[in-house]
């Protein structure tokens, strides 16, 4: 059985300009074995930074990188066992395909049987075998990543880590290849760590994703995990398309639900599970998925429908817009008060609405989540 | 009124055809996509459009005057190109109201319209910040505020790629912020807008056109071209496809009434049976697929042809166990890989066509459901609804190879 490693940051700080520019601000994490993480983050929160430390490209100011159960600190980026994936690919255009893969190989000195072996395995992988004594050139950007991955096979690479690796790729390509390049890297039962600052593409990709942001960790666990569960605003408005709204806890109320009852603009909302983290006359925000707000024409009859409607807050809004996408279909709702929130649906959702329609809204207790209100909500989810 | 009319306009670099007989009318008050691949000409045809590059043949026209030998200065025209230049001298506000035009209207006016360019693009509060404070992100928004400022004298807005480097989520709402300022009655802008993102595409424009290598594919509504794409290019391009080969089998009964609607009558599928037209297809399972043909493209496939039937992932649908026999258009899978993707999940369902081991993509609405009992290596039916089947006549395996490939 093959012992992959585990990566292990603890308490790790990254300054630079002599301590005036805290880059990475003592931050903890555990990679396991054959998980494929994203560091996800806008411009300037410290992913790449601490993406070089794991590398052994940068030391850490204080704390300590463990790769599989050892401190590295000693350890050369040669030696720990890593391939490199990056943007701009770093691979040899005046070698072929062939030597781009056995390069490495040579300058460590194998024997000419082993190399042929690894290159030729590794040129299988990735299926560009028949492409051996071509030069690179004649690839398009997914080719060139490829071969980046065959050459870090090729080496005994058991860690992968890619900067941006889809970030020069058109967003077809990209959307096309990221699923390739996931696939390829489960198959190969590597350790990944990739770093992006695209929600999207960390979202398609990961097993798990380590959110970032000001140098600190917000946020880590699988998609679905920090997808339903985010723990600040920041987090659910950087996964994905979420409504905010603006109100205040109205009632706090004594029961197993530990229920609070929240006033918006025009609504009221029961919401469970938030009545010993708020105060009365907190100003919160709420947040919900787009594509977890239903829609009901205004005569909708709720009694005669078979589903349980007693979780489901309804509320009423004016539909401004649609607007059919492909895949989704967007609704633009507005509140009495004029706050305006979006719903989603999917492209063959029939739907008879028409612009300025009054309609009943519905979102169920669980997806909503409550936050208590920033200084500057705006600002809070401007982020690029 | 700007109304802009391309009449077979050409322009090639060295011996690189840039662009190729290119055609087309651009309706005044319309905001038109111009969508396509890297490298497919779309910033060429933006530029001849704007008058910074002259076609080597061919006309352009302007509400039907002849202004190819024009200036871009001359054209009258509002741009933003990706490579926007701010002055770093300059604060935001200096940047986006540095033009003579902003300067010769009244202040209190330039005023109000900076305060809402700024609003809008989440600028607010940041009037006196330098470039060089400014992340990417704010920076391009600089820019834009900048292009919509000049748009006083001019209805026409030229946009190069104007949402590229910005966060999803920004880009999203800048979008959606960009069309209702189009379509507004101040304004009432014509927009040519470039992009390489299909989601960008569909949510602004009237009008698309898909360009490829130099060539316009296809000019349509964003519904058109996304229901109805003129080929596989057109179809791939749009979103996540599926295929299969199959023979038309025109004269032959199928075993299922292919003609019948959906007993829901829904309004969706109603509107696919008035413009098209259902075709029987044998693509080597038990029983007969169909999927329907717009009526003007009937011709192009006659009984017996071999054709290529395309699905997008998000119209496959997919049931647990075995339901072949209840479902029309079917074939028995199991789920290879499965992925959570936010909105949706994402499927890689293995299944046999003609003993050949066959990967499918079928997307879906992410609900707790799935995620909890739609597991790998179960047992699974995928099916789609004949409407959203979409029919070609088989381009061959080179041309198929040369779609999907990844470059």
């Amino acid at each position: 059985m093959r012992n992959l490693p585990t990566i292990e940051l603890i308490n790790v700080t990254k300054t630079f300009n002599e301590g005036r520019v805290l880059a990475v601000d003592n931050i903890s994490l555990k990679i396991e074995d054959s998980n494929y993480v994203f560091l996800l983050g806008p411009t300037g929160c410290g992913k790449t930074t601490t993406l070089r430390m794991i590398a052994g490209l940068e030391k850490p100011t204080k704390g300590t990188v463990v790769i599989d159960g050892k401190d590295v600190e000693e350890i050369p980026t040669e030696d720990r066992d890593m391939g490199f994936i990056f943007q701009h690919f770093e691979i040899f255009d005046h070698l072929t395909v062939w030597e781009n893969v056995t390069f490495g190989l040579e300058m460590r000195g194998y024997e000419e049987n082993y190399i042929i072996e690894k290159a030729e395995n590794a040129l299988r992988t990735v299926e560009l075998l028949d492409y051996a004594d071509e030069f690179p050139s004649i690839f398009g950007n997914p080719g060139m990543q490829k071969l980046g991955i065959a050459r870090a096979i090729a080496t005994g690479a058991k860690i992968l880590i890619m900067d941006e690796p889809l970030g020069s790729l058109d967003p077809k390509v990209s959307k096309v290849f990221r699923h390739e390049l996931r696939n390829l890297i489960k198959d190969l039962g590597l350790t990944a760590i990739h770093v992006t600052h695209n929600q999207e593409e960390a979202m398609a990709i990961a097993d798990k994703i380590i959110i970032m942001r000001a140098g600190r960790i917000l946020q880590m666990g699988t998609p679905y995990e920090l997808y339903e569960n985010p723990n600040s605003i920041f987090v659910a408005n950087f996964l994905g398309e979420t409504n905010f709204l603006q109100g205040f806890v109205l009632k706090i109320l004594d029961n197993e639900e530990m229920s609070i009852w929240i006033r918006l603009g025009g609504p009221k909302l029961n919401c469970n599970n938030f009545g010993n983290k708020f105060n009365l006359d907190d100003h919160i925000v709420i947040s919900f998925r787009f594509e977890d707000v239903y829609l009901f024409p205004k005569d909708y009859e709720f009694e005669s429908s078979p589903y349980d409607w007693s979780k489901i807050q309804l509320f009423n809004a004016k539909l401004e817009t649609s607007r059919f996408i492909g895949a989704t279909k967007r609704f633009y709702l507005t509140l009495d008060n004029g706050d305006k929130f979006l719903s989603i649906k999917p492209g063959t959702f029939e739907e008879s609405f028409t612009a300025g329609e009054e309609l009943i809204i519905g979102i169920h207790q669980d997806d909503i989540h409550v936050f208590k209100a920033p200084k500057n909500l705006i600002y809070e989810l401007s982020l690029s | 009124m700007v109304k802009i009319n391309l009449d077979n306009v050409s322009k090639s670099y060295k011996k690189f055809n840039a662009l190729d007989h290119i055609s087309l009318e651009i309706k005044d008050k319309e905001y038109f996509i111009i969508l396509g691949p890297t490298g497919a000409g779309k910033t060429t045809l933006l530029k001849i459009i704007a008058g910074l590059i002259k076609p080597d043949s061919g006309k352009v026209l302007f509400d039907s005057k002849d202004v190819t030998n024009n200036t871009s200065g001359e054209r009258n025209l509002g741009f933003m190109f990706e490579n926007y230049a701010l002055f770093p001298h300059m604060n935001i506000v200096e940047n986006i109201s540095y033009s003579g035009r902003v300067h010769a209207r009244d202040t209190r006016n330039t005023k109000t319209l900076v305060d809402q360019v700024l609003m809008m693009t989440l600028l607010t509060g940041r009037d006196d910040a330098m470039p060089e404070e400014l992340s990417g992100g704010m920076r391009q928004r600089v820019a834009l505020c900048r292009a919509l400022l000049n748009l006083e004298q001019t209805k026409l807005l030229i946009l190069d790629e104007p949402l590229k480097a910005l966060d999803a989520g920004l880009r999203m709402s800048l979008r959606r912020e960009l069309l209702l300022m189009a379509k507004s009655k101040e304004l009432e802008l014509t927009v040519v807008h470039v992009t390489n993102e299909q989601e960008e595409a569909m949510m602004v424009a009237d009008r698309i056109a898909i360009i490829n290598q130099g060539k316009v594919i296809q000019v349509g509504t964003p519904n058109e071209v996304y229901y109805h794409p003129k080929n596989l290019f057109v179809a791939n391009f749009m979103s996540e496809i599926n295929y299969f080969d199959g023979i038309c089998k025109k004269e032959e009964i199928p075993t299922w009434d292919i003609l019948k609607e959906s007993k829901r009558g829904d309004k969706f599928y109603a509107e696919i049976h008035k413009v098209s037209i259902p075709i029987p297809v044998d693509i080597g399972m038990e029983n007969l697929f169909a999927a329907y043909i717009p009526k003007d493209r009937i011709g192009e496939i006659q009984n017996g042809d071999k054709v290529l039937l395309v699905i997008r992932s998000n119209h496959m649908k997919i049931r647990l166990g075995n339901r072949v026999q209840q479902k029309r258009n079917a074939i028995l899978g199991k789920i290879h890989r499965r992925k959570f993707m936010g909105v949706f999940y994402r499927f890689e369902v293995k299944l046999n066509v003609k003993n050949q081991e066959k990967i499918i993509i079928v997307t879906i609405p992410a609900t707790s459901e799935i995620h909890h009992t739609f597991l790998e290596n179960l047992e699974v039916t995928v099916y789609f609804p004949k409407e959203l089947g979409i029919l070609f006549k088989h381009p061959g395996e080179n041309v198929i190879k040369e779609v999907l490939k990844l470059e």
